[in-house]
């Protein structure tokens, strides 16, 4: 069972005055799709990297089936890692670059040609297997890429950044061919992404990273519906949740934000009102409405309809409300909008998440709401 | 053809034949008089070489001593060249590779001994090369030879393999190979036109080195192509005739030489080795 295991793992480059990774803990299972998601320098491909033994540890145990490998050589630890720039050797052909590793190991040369053909057939490499990686498309270099970490059948694949090297286009079949292989290849596989698309449509669960440390570890749709914090909320998501300043007060029965204008009852608040100094409001695009009244249950915002962009299946409106605050509305694609009058944006209360505005941490959300309701009931 | 496009191109075959005759007339002379007698050239020192004296060759070879000449220097410099390869390669892939401590200064001092002139060391070198009984020996003057060529190879070869992206390292290690088998079987391979460029350079400067050579050999038996050839620039009289035919038999191996690895470097070239 390849079961790669991360337990408070950290790490400091050279004079560095700040942990690069920071007590990253995590159990990957047998078989499963992970990805390290967030923007760049957040420590997700240094975090890999040590997986694959390209770079010491600091502090903290790494194990794969559950046998401690820190000290054990990248060779040792039967890993095969796809690079972001294919890194495929230039002066080898397609086949020697598929059976370098193999040679290593010392598999004998009838075994590397059947591997090596039965990859390139599955890969669809076959024509191309005398001829040098310069003289191959981006997108056959990175299947080269591919083949190479296949043919060796390691325990983990490391992806990092395998698809950012391609165009839109091909970037969206290989990755629904990258999705195709884990289902059947059944391995274990860590994959680096900046990308959410990819996060979400391929991972069976997503590590987002913020600055060296885990900001969630979570399935890509509990993750998006249920954000542990500001970061991840913003993150995730396109256009980005749309966040407002709101003031805390009180109306007797509850806790009642402010923002723009329309007060709003929090149902329920994971800390005590008390302990809170600033909160921020945030709500995804595709929740808000636009709204002719205001309606019960609902969050409604005034404001100027700034810019309507209009994508095809959807338009998305930019409204400036009180106090300068820009929100996006995500419509469907035939709404009939223009820009320059007031509108009304309606949300409903559901979907609206709650951020402590000086820790960032979510303190209430809908799905918090419904829960505490139930337990109440 | 329109007749600027003809007015266009002959001033650039003018200027190409100007420069042509400018950069192989000397060459095309020396070769001239390599088969004339001294005697020939007195009287008419351009005349085109009729007869012919082709027996000049075997004569310089044979009797003049150019058979000894010639095998010490291809000796000294072929050991030179591969050695200078070898650690030259090694090092720069060090220096490119490894992050270690005063990676750079250990660089720079190396680098830095480019700037002096041959003429400033020689004396101390004469006076080591005695003392550890090197003077006058094949062994002395290849040490040397490395010596001086080491930091322009490192230097070139440095700026190469810098360039190698480390991804490539990487995938290597990754593949279960060890620092001394990528270096062998990722850098060095990557890196041949480099190396093909060096050898060439190397090649070349150390095959027409006269002064380390000329201070540091004076037995007969050691004597390298370009002391061999001064032998006949006597104070009263210049054997004109043999020194045209030795330069020509000296001329030899350097273009074989630039053949063979031209055509290396210009495969690499187009092969787009790194990308």
């Amino acid at each position: 069972m390849a079961v790669v295991t991360l337990e408070k793992l950290s790490k400091r480059f050279d004079r560095a005055s700040e942990n690069a990774v920071h007590e990253v803990s995590l159990e990957i299972a047998h078989g499963e799709l992970m990805v390290f998601l967030g923007p760049s320098g957040c420590g997700k491909t240094t975090t890999l990297r040590m997986i694959a033994g390209l770079e010491s540890i600091t502090s903290g145990t790494l194990a794969i089936e559950r046998r401690p490998v820190n000290h054990i050589p990248a060779k040792d630890r039967n890993i095969a890692m796809v690079f972001q720039s294919y890194a495929l050797y230039p002066h080898m052909s397609v086949r020697g670059n598929l059976g370098f590793g193999l040679r290593r190991r010392s598999v004998d040369r009838a075994e590397i040609a059947r591997r090596v053909t039965e990859v390139a057939a599955t890969l669809g490499l076959s024509e191309l297997l005398d001829r040098r990686p310069h003289a191959l498309s981006g997108g056959q270099r990175q299947r080269v890429a591919l083949g190479r970490a296949i043919v060796r059948d390691p325990a983990v694949f490391l992806f990092d950044e395998p698809l950012s090297n391609l165009d839109a286009a091909l970037r969206a079949s290989t990755r629904q061919e990258l999705a195709r292989l884990h289902d059947r290849l059944g391995a274990t596989m860590i994959y680096v992404t900046h990308d959410q698309v990819e996060a979400m449509t391929l991972g069976d669960r997503i590590c987002l990273m913020d600055r060296g440390r885990v900001a969630q570890v979570g399935a890509p749709m509990e993750v998006y519906h249920r954000p542990a914090n500001l970061f991840v909320a913003r993150f995730l998501g396109a256009p980005p949740m749309n966040i407002l300043e709101a003031a805390l007060g009180s109306d007797g029965i509850g806790p009642v934000a402010s923002v723009g204008g329309a007060a709003v009852r929090l149902a329920s608040l994971l800390r005590p009102a008390a302990s809170l100094r600033r909160i921020l409001i945030g709500f995804r695009p595709e929740k808000a409405r636009f709204v002719n009244a205001p309606s019960a249950d609902t969050l409604a915002l005034r404001g100027e309809l700034k810019l309507v962009e209009r994508l095809g299946a959807e338009t998305v409106g930019t409204v400036s409300v009180t106090s300068g605050t820009e929100i996006l509305v995500r419509t469907p694609g035939d709404a009939r909008l223009t820009a320059g009058g007031t509108v009304l944006v309606a949300v409903p209360h559901d979907d609206l998440y709650v951020f402590d505005a000086d820790t960032g941490q979510t303190i209430g959300s809908s799905a918090v709401h419904t829960q505490t309701e139930t337990n109440a009931a | 053809m329109r007749p600027a496009a003809i007015l266009q191109r002959s001033l650039l075959l003018v200027a190409l034949s100007v420069y042509t005759a400018f950069a192989a007339g000397p060459f095309v002379w020396a070769a001239m008089m390599s088969l004339r007698t001294t005697s020939e050239i007195s009287r008419n020192h351009f005349a085109l070489p009729s007869p012919a004296h082709w027996e000049k060759f075997p004569q310089a070879w044979f009797n003049s001593n150019y058979s000894v000449y010639f095998s010490n220097s291809l000796i000294i410099v072929v050991t030179a060249v591969v050695i200078l390869t070898l650690i030259g390669s090694m090092a720069a892939h060090c220096f490119a590779r490894y992050r270690f401590r005063l990676n750079r200064v250990l660089y720079f001092v190396i680098f830095s001994t480019l700037i002096f002139p041959p003429q400033i060391t020689i004396i101390s070198l004469f006076q080591i090369l005695v003392q550890y009984g090197l003077y006058n020996s094949k062994l002395g003057l290849t040490m040397v030879y490395v010596a001086i060529q080491l930091p322009l190879t490192i230097y070139i070869l440095e700026s190469f393999f810098a360039r190698i992206p480390s991804d490539l390292f990487d995938a290597a290690r990754m593949d279960g190979f060890s620092d001394w088998e990528i270096f062998w079987r990722v850098s060095f391979p990557i890196a041949l036109p480099a190396i093909a460029t060096t050898v060439i350079l190397n090649f070349i400067l150390l095959w027409n080195e006269f002064l380390y050579a000329v201070v540091l050999i004076t037995d007969e038996a050691n004597r390298t192509l370009p002391l061999g050839i001064q032998r006949f620039m006597g104070d009263q009289l210049e054997d004109i005739g043999m020194i045209a035919t030795g330069l020509m038999i000296a001329i030899v191996p350097v273009i074989v030489v630039y053949a063979f690895f031209s055509e290396k470097l210009i495969q690499g070239m187009t092969a787009g080795a790194v990308k």
